[in-house]
């Protein structure tokens, strides 16, 4: 079985990140992370390969040479292989491009089933497992939270919904997009780090999966950053006065209902 | 000359750091209030494979280079200082000469499962009466039948009281000094080998230091870990630089940690209407503590550069270690001042860095023992 996991390198949550002069572009401290929620696509297809024998992981993520610390976390935590699909001339924002790059690659490279996170915690705009399995023509099931490959050709997968969980059978191949709780990601062992720190990743071109460039470069893309905005600072804390514990209950009560309108 | 980490270093460190936020970092606390072992963590972390850091792969170790073990040793003190201590121990200090001289039998029983944490290392140099004056050395070993009967006590022990075995420095003849130091190995359950008075330390809790007695202690000839009784002082030299380039990067991790709370307090604290971090002598702490770290932390990787290609190391892990130690002593006493009163508050981590660093002016030698030596080194006999 080969399982296929796509992963994007982010900005740190605390990364200090400011808006440049031009309010079109973004300045971000150097420190990058695996995306919060891949890990839980990788560790959920390394934990698959564990219980069933005969099982690849290849993990990929479209970007700069940058991500490849990314992947080689990845390794560490236990995929068999990774890859670079390299963004340099193309676009790299536009989700558009990114799930037709992915999905070209998929398409290329071949799989059971592939496992990404739900959304990426730096745009968040949860749109490229669920574009490249449209583009690959296959099923999906969002924000999963338990997976079951049954008989290696079927999954029984319970993702979260509003009010509860639904528990969906779909026949592979189909992609799945990972939700917090599916699994605890591993700390990956030591050999698994060294194994990272030797392995070879290859990097690939996106236009040698059989896309046109004119289809995926800069100019291609659908979206466009107007500018961005800092969101707005907190408000000064307001103390409620009262001469004992009941008057200042009393009080809050009063903003919260007449200001805040909360109650 | 190329001052950049490898692809593979760098990728090293960051998993380090990582596991450390992951792992160590959220119960740093909780070590340091309650002093106690943490057994939990220890057992989580040791299944990871980092005790068997500096070891070789055929042994079932890592072959990380200098650069790496130091990098190591930073994030691990960074993460919380007593739980580092004890992991260092069993990496280093507390294993190497059984790896370097221990019979087959002896590393089966001590070293292979000290590198996956089944059981704990320590080294025993100093005395009530000698710390950085080895010669001044009490304990006595007295060649009895075919093994060694060992006398004394040793003080300050890291992972003494809770220790497997332990790595004991004696003399044959007091009256050689240096001459007559030799290494030991001496395992829990001997007869006679027994944990004395335990030590509250003001820092670096979590881990548990305290006095070993040896009243008695008979040990198989063997047990002389060494090539032959004498020579025990020149062993201890060629783990020396590791251990002055380790504490100093210890220091530089303490520093890290309190550096970058100190960056965060500055950034959001405020005070007549901004943030402090507006203020020029604000402004002027984070300049002379980022100017003074990076210059430690070239130190020791240059330190740790020399020593991986067997280079003459002597005087700079000596510096390197004197300098990163009184730069991490600095950043901590400036992260209470940035922090001003919140410092002098439990609740607040700044306090644990303050205390926590204080340790490491003694580990590898004293400063005034150390510039005694480096003075000596440059100017030569007279």
């Amino acid at each position: 079985m080969k399982i296929l996991v796509f992963i994007k390198q982010v900005a740190d949550t605390e990364a200090r990140i400011l808006i440049k002069s031009d309010k079109k572009s973004l300045e971000i401290e150097n420190k990058y992370n695996m995306n919060f929620f891949d890990e839980f696509a990788v560790e959920e297809a390394v934990s698959i390969k564990e219980k069933t024998e005969g099982t690849w992981v290849a993990v990929c993520t479209y970007g700069s040479k940058r991500a490849i610390e990314a992947l080689r976390t990845a390794i560490a935590m236990g995929a068999d292989q990774a890859f670079l699909l390299d963004n340099t001339n193309l676009d790299s924002d536009d989700p558009l491009i990114t799930a037709k790059i992915l999905a070209g690659f998929a398409r290329q490279e071949g799989f059971d089933f592939i496992l990404c996170g739900r959304q990426a915690i730096d745009d968040e705009s949860s749109n490229i497992g669920v574009m490249t399995a449209e583009f690959l023509g296959i099923p999906h099931v969002n924000s999963v939270m338990k997976l079951d490959i049954v008989n290696g050709n079927r999954a029984l997968a319970e993702s979260e919904i509003e009010g509860g969980r639904e528990t969906i059978e779909v026949q592979l191949p189909a992609l799945f997009t990972t939700q917090k709780g599916l699994n605890e990601p591993r700390v990956p062992l030591i050999t698994g780090v060294m194994k990272a720190m030797k392995a070879d990743i290859p990097l690939i071109d996106p236009c040698s999966t059989g896309l046109i460039r004119e289809t995926i470069d800069t100019g291609a893309a659908r979206i466009n950053v107007l500018y961005y905005e800092t969101p707005q600072g907190r408000p000064a804390v307001r103390i409620i006065e009262g001469a004992s514990p009941e008057e200042k209950v009393k009080g809050l009560i009063a903003v919260l209902k007449e200001e805040a309108k909360v109650l | 000359m190329d001052f950049q980490l490898t692809e593979e270093q760098g990728f090293f460190k960051k998993t380090v750091a990582d596991m450390i936020d992951r792992m160590v970092v959220p119960k740093s606390q909780e070590i340091d209030e309650k002093d106690e072992f943490p057994w939990e963590l220890w057992k989580e972390f040791a299944r990871l494979g980092y005790l068997g850091l500096r070891y070789p792969e055929k042994i079932g170790g890592l072959n990380a280079d200098k650069i790496m073990c130091m990098t190591f040793y930073e994030e691990i003190a960074r993460g919380s200082v007593g739980f580092a201590q004890s992991a260092i121990m069993n990496i280093l200090m507390g294993t190497y000469f059984i790896h370097r001289f221990g019979s087959d039998a002896i590393k089966e029983r001590c070293l292979y499962p000290a590198m996956k944490g089944e059981k704990i290392a320590t080294m025993c140099f100093t005395e009530d009466q000698s710390g950085s004056d080895l010669g001044a050395t009490r304990t006595l070993a007295v060649q009895d039948g075919d093994g060694w009967r060992i006398n004394g006590t040793k003080m300050w022990i890291t992972n003494g009281p809770i220790c497997d075995f332990c790595t004991v420095l004696a003399t044959t003849d007091p009256s050689k000094g240096l001459k007559g130091l030799n290494f030991y190995l001496v395992e829990k359950g001997t007869p006679g080998f027994s944990t004395g008075q335990i030590i509250h330390k003001l820092g670096c809790r979590g881990t548990v230091t305290g006095e070993l007695v040896f009243d008695n202690v008979w040990v198989p000839y063997e047990n002389l870990l060494g090539k032959e009784p004498g020579k025990g002082v020149s062993y201890v030299s060629d783990i020396l630089d590791e251990v002055r380039l380790m504490t100093g990067a210890m220091a530089l991790g303490i520093a890290v940690g309190a550096y970058n709370e100190a960056l965060e307090f500055a950034r959001k604290r405020v005070a007549f209407g901004q943030p402090i971090g507006n203020y020029q002598l604000i402004r002027e702490k984070f300049a002379d503590m980022d100017t003074m770290m990076n210059a430690a932390r070239l130190m020791i990787y240059y330190g740790s550069w020399l020593l991986e290609n067997n280079m003459e190391s002597r005087v700079v892990a000596a510096e390197a270690k004197m300098y990163a130690t009184e730069v991490c002593l600095k950043v901590v006493d400036e992260l209470t001042r940035i922090y001003g009163a919140n410092a002098f508050a439990y609740e607040y981590k700044s306090q644990r860095y303050f205390r926590d660093a204080r340790f490491l002016l003694y580990g590898g030698g004293t400063h005034e023992v150390l510039k005694d030596f480096i003075g000596r080194s440059i100017i030569g006999k007279l």
